[in-house]
């Protein structure tokens, strides 16, 4: 690794009021399901009436994001644009699978169809941006934006790029709550955020969000220090992959101000995070946030946004570490230092 | 200094063959893949040409090893018997003998299968082994089980770029051996044919009724089709300490966006030429020293002039010998790269050029015409791939041949 790699700006639209003014976590109250829901802003300071009409809530959700995220940058074009998204423009998806059936296959309105392509999000924003270099999209469920942040570091080490922009993006929609509660994914009881993590239930709670990042050389506040995946792994396995990253960092478990980890409240995954818990940071101040955000394939994405949040808020972080797991699949440790 | 990255292995199944040696059978012979689909229910199966691999999913179960589909989607079977060659091929028996990568890419997941049964899923009345193709819906199902069977899992990872996608795959594997990440990485892509994607290019008007005629006066549209490559990317250290058969190298990459337009390339090929030109210097080559350009050559209306222009503007007068292999294997989206990767290698391996079917009469708008013969011993020792996709998504890798 050659120089440091900072964050230079961010932005999240995420169930909490995480888009415009100062970030006040607050478990959302849900009414009658399990979703937590993104609190989206009023798009047309982004995006022009007649685009608008058009674009399905998933890009506009996407696009509003790296906007601003570009703007808190202070950039207009970045070097490369990187997301990473699990199910992409689900609403898109749904409804071309619909008009199919409804339709008969005849006369289709192509619109869906082109925006349920998972790199439907990345082209609008080159194209509103007119950044015509790198662009790439990973759909990896829990690897998805982590890997979008791996391309993105690759990219700045192999100097083919001052200013990357990397973000995740991921939407719930009813039915896809519905297809996967069919297979357990939610809890199936209503279960308030607050209550999450003494529920003690299995599944989690559903939510979504669309957050940006400017990866850059140019110093800023908080650095990016490295990211490391483990795909499946057994306890024994994560926990001498931990001890590796943090060695490679030159640091310790001890070293860590703050963990960042990514409960859900689900029962039977959540043994994870007691397990690295109990074994690495039994005296390190913790705290999740799925309770704010939900489970959702990129929720990684706002773990890093919140983790950036605390650091520009409190100087005494020096360290801190964000472990998250999708489903007991794809674990994934990012450092942040400064 | 980087390290160099070798081919050391390759597996593919298309509309013309179950491998590469299949594959390469029909290359030469000129027989086209395209045909009308058997396994698709769709009101446009007598229309629409596609080309579809030409076994049943049950047979690509056994093929893959398995006594039933049990869950396993066309889209996985089909990476899995490529990816097996693959692995066979570069003389690998068991892949999780050192941390490598996977690098898959996908369009649309097993919706060849879960569109089946979508509506069921949706009817809590139904209940039913359907239900477990519900985890398939997303892109990453394929290739977690990929990993699985096959043991490789330091890096699992997925790319969808739409076209580009397993090009940008190849260059993802080969960007994370560069960094030192891994010595090795399983690149490619797996595509099957689907209700949900002929409808969506056909909705776009894309698709031509006739087989498709890259570079043609009278193109009008592309064909789909479905298949799986991958190809064994490894460390120039690793591939020489293990002794392994070097196939090629993966001597250049680019990555570009056109950020014109969200379904059309720019008239002009502004992202194709750049994507060509890096991806060249990238490779220490010169124009001069490309013999074979394998196009992605899509014979849509806009693709072709675009794609053109830019062959036109980066080579000059001296445009080498190019030529789509689409209309063997129709549009396989995102295997589209890696089969078009594994052309690449096989063009230099076999000292061949492959033909661009179904050419009659010269676009209006370019100087030049695609190469409609099989060329033999044909000195080719570098080969410019290309993937363009929707979004803008554009890719071009350069292959070199390896001289020991």
């Amino acid at each position: 690794m050659k120089g440091k790699v900072y964050i230079r700006g961010c932005a999240a639209i995420s169930p909490q009021e995480s888009f415009s003014g100062s970030f006040v976590p607050q478990p959302p109250t849900l009414a009658d399901d399990n979703i937590l829901r993104a609190k989206e802003p009023d798009y047309k300071a982004f995006i022009a009436p007649n685009n608008l009409r058009r674009m399905s809530r998933m890009l506009k959700m996407g696009l509003t994001a790296a906007l601003q995220c570009l703007q808190n940058a202070g950039i207009t074009v970045p070097d490369a644009i990187i997301t990473g998204t699990g199910k992409g423009s689900l609403q898109d998806t749904e409804r071309f699978l619909h008009d199919i059936r409804q339709y008969a296959e005849a006369a289709l309105n192509p619109t869906p169809f082109i925006q349920s392509t998972y790199n439907s999000v990345n082209g609008l924003i080159a194209l509103q941006q007119q950044c015509t270099r790198y662009n790439n999209t990973f759909v990896h469920r829990g690897f998805s934006f982590e890997h979008a942040v791996l391309d993105g570091l690759m990219l700045l080490r192999e100097g083919n790029a001052a200013n990357v922009l990397a973000g995740g993006f991921d939407e719930i929609t009813k039915e896809h709550f519905y297809i996967k509660s069919r297979i357990g994914y939610w809890k199936t009881a209503l279960t308030q955020p607050a209550d999450l993590f003494s529920s003690n239930t299995p599944g989690a709670l559903a939510g979504e969000g669309a957050v940006f990042f400017v990866l850059g050389a140019a110093p800023a506040a908080v650095s990016l220090e490295g990211i490391k995946m483990m795909y499946k792994p057994s306890q024994e396995s994560l926990g001498q992959a931990l001890e590796t990253f943090l060695s490679q960092h030159q640091l310790t478990p001890a070293d860590i101000d703050l963990l960042i980890t990514g409960q859900s409240g689900d029962s039977n995954h959540d043994h994870w995070y007691q397990f690295v818990q109990q074994k690495y940071f039994p005296d390190t101040i913790a705290t999740p946030f799925k309770h704010l955000c939900g489970e959702y394939d990129t929720a990684g994405a706002f773990a890093l946004w919140m983790a950036v949040q605390r650091m520009q808020e409190e100087e005494r972080l020096k360290h801190v570490l964000i472990y998250n797991q999708f489903y007991g699949e794809q674990h994934t440790l990012m450092l942040l230092g400064r | 200094m980087a390290e160099r990255v070798f081919i050391t292995g390759m597996g593919m199944i298309s509309a013309i063959g179950n491998n590469v040696v299949e594959n390469l059978r029909s290359l030469r012979l000129q027989q086209s893949g395209l045909g009308h689909t058997r396994y698709i229910a769709t009101i446009h199966k007598d229309v629409l040409p596609v080309a579809e691999v030409k076994l049943s999913t049950e047979k690509l179960a056994t093929m893959a090893g398995f006594e039933s589909t049990g869950g396993y989607t066309r889209t996985t079977l089909l990476g899995l018997v490529a990816i097996s060659e693959a692995l066979t091929a570069a003389g690998i028996a068991d892949a999780k003998e050192l941390p490598a990568a996977l690098i898959n890419a996908s369009t649309v997941g097993g919706m060849c299968d879960t569109e089946k049964v979508y509506f069921d899923i949706l009817d809590p009345q139904k209940e039913g082994t359907f239900l477990q193709y519900i985890d398939t819906l997303d892109c990453a199902d394929c290739t977690q089980r990929m990993a699985d069977i096959t043991g490789i899992r330091e890096y699992v990872t997925t790319i969808s770029t739409a076209c580009s996608s397993s090009a940008n795959a190849l260059m993802y594997g080969a960007r994370l051996i560069q960094q030192g990440l891994v010595q090795r990485a399983v690149c490619g892509g797996t595509e099957a044919l689907t209700r949900f994607t002929i409808n969506g290019f056909n909705s776009l008007k894309n698709i031509d009724k006739q087989f498709c005629r890259p570079f043609d006066q009278q193109r009008n549209g592309l064909n789909l089709g479905e298949g799986a490559a991958y190809l064994v990317l490894e460390s120039e250290s690793l591939a020489r300490q293990r002794g392994a058969r070097i196939l090629a190298e993966l001597s250049g990459w680019c990555n570009t966006n056109e950020a014109f337009h969200p379904t059309a390339p720019s008239p002009e090929g502004d992202g194709a030429y750049e994507a060509m030109k890096n991806a060249l210097a990238m490779s220490g080559r010169t124009v001069e020293e490309v013999q074979y350009v394998n196009v992605h050559g899509t014979a849509t209306l806009n693709n072709d002039v675009s794609e053109g222009k830019a062959l036109e503007r980066l080579f000059g007068a001296q445009v080498p010998r190019f030529s789509s292999t689409k209309p063997f294997t129709g549009h396989t989206l995102a295997a589209a790269g890696a089969i078009e990767a594994i052309y690449a290698v096989l063009s230099i391996g076999q000292q061949m050029i492959f033909p661009n079917l179904h050419f009659s009469e010269k676009m209006e708008e370019l100087a030049i015409v695609p190469e409609t013969r099989l060329l033999e011993e044909y000195p080719v020792q570098n080969v410019i791939s290309n993937s363009f996709g929707f979004g803008g998504n554009n890719a071009s890798l350069v292959f070199s041949k390896y001289e020991g």
